[in-house]
């Protein structure tokens, strides 16, 4: 066994032997990833694991470092960027991973990315 | 500033090319040649190929203090970087299958599941899934 792999072993045991906290994360990030286009928030998310908002809130940064709102966002630009790569509008990628406004949307965009979803998709469609 | 290029020192460019694009999957995006042994050699993710670029870099070949560094970490089994992918274990068993050694079989680590593997280029690389 090498020197890495005992030392995974040694911190998995330190930090993250409490499997009832993981599932509970862990099911609270699926969950988003299947319904992050849809409208989501704190109480659903901890009414559907049992949890209080502001416990799950904690666990959820502890575990993933950021909160489930951060992540959900996160996960709505990537897939609209492979959208925009496949060609969807703008406004029509925005709508589909569940922003309401394609104003915000490319806001967001370009804050995450660097550029404009327009430009995103120009550069993406470009390079191919 | 922006991330466009990270690098891998890696002892043999050829074989690198070869290991990175036939058996982990990613694109050859650039090849300049820069001296009469080296070239700038970069590969990106064919799902992301507009992404950061890989840089497989012969630094081991021309600087001591690289080859040692390489080597201190290889010996120890620490991933010099890491890839993410979807399903680890569809990964690890896809890579067994074309004769990939791993030091680090699928381990799940907290919220992540992970997996160690050869290079044979004088690293280990680490796989990722977020689960």
């Amino acid at each position: 066994m090498t020197f890495y792999h005992s030392e995974i072993i040694r911190i998995r045991e330190l930090c993250y032997s409490n499997t009832h906290q993981l599932q509970t994360v862990i099911g609270t990030k699926n969950y988003i990833d299947q319904h992050f286009d849809q409208e989501l928030n704190l109480d659903m998310l901890s009414h559907i694991r049992y949890t209080s908002k502001f416990h799950l809130l904690r666990l959820f940064k502890r575990y993933y470092g950021l909160s489930p709102r951060q992540y959900m966002t996160d996960r709505r630009i990537e897939q609209s960027k492979h959208y925009l790569r496949r060609g969807m509008s703008v406004s029509e990628s925005c709508f589909a991973v569940g922003f309401e406004s394609p104003a915000s949307f490319s806001t967001l965009f370009r804050r995450k990315t660097g550029m404009a979803p327009g430009e995103f998709q120009k550069r993406a469609i470009f390079a191919k | 500033m922006r991330v466009k290029v990270i690098g891998i020192p890696v002892l043999d460019q050829d074989k690198a090319l070869a290991f990175y694009t036939e058996k982990l999957g990613f694109i050859k995006k650039v090849d300049v040649p820069v001296s009469e042994s080296s070239r700038w050699l970069t590969i990106v993710s064919k799902e992301e190929q507009d992404g950061t670029e890989v840089l497989l870099e012969p630094a081991p070949l021309h600087f001591e203090p690289a080859k040692v560094y390489q080597k201190a970490l290889y010996d120890a089994g620490i991933p010099y970087t890491q890839f993410n992918v979807d399903n680890v274990q569809a990964e690890y068993d896809r890579l067994v299958s074309l004769g990939v050694a791993f030091s680090v079989k699928p381990t799940e680590m907290g919220t992540v599941k992970i997996a160690v593997f050869d290079d044979t280029c004088g690293n280990n690389l680490q796989m990722v899934e977020m689960l």
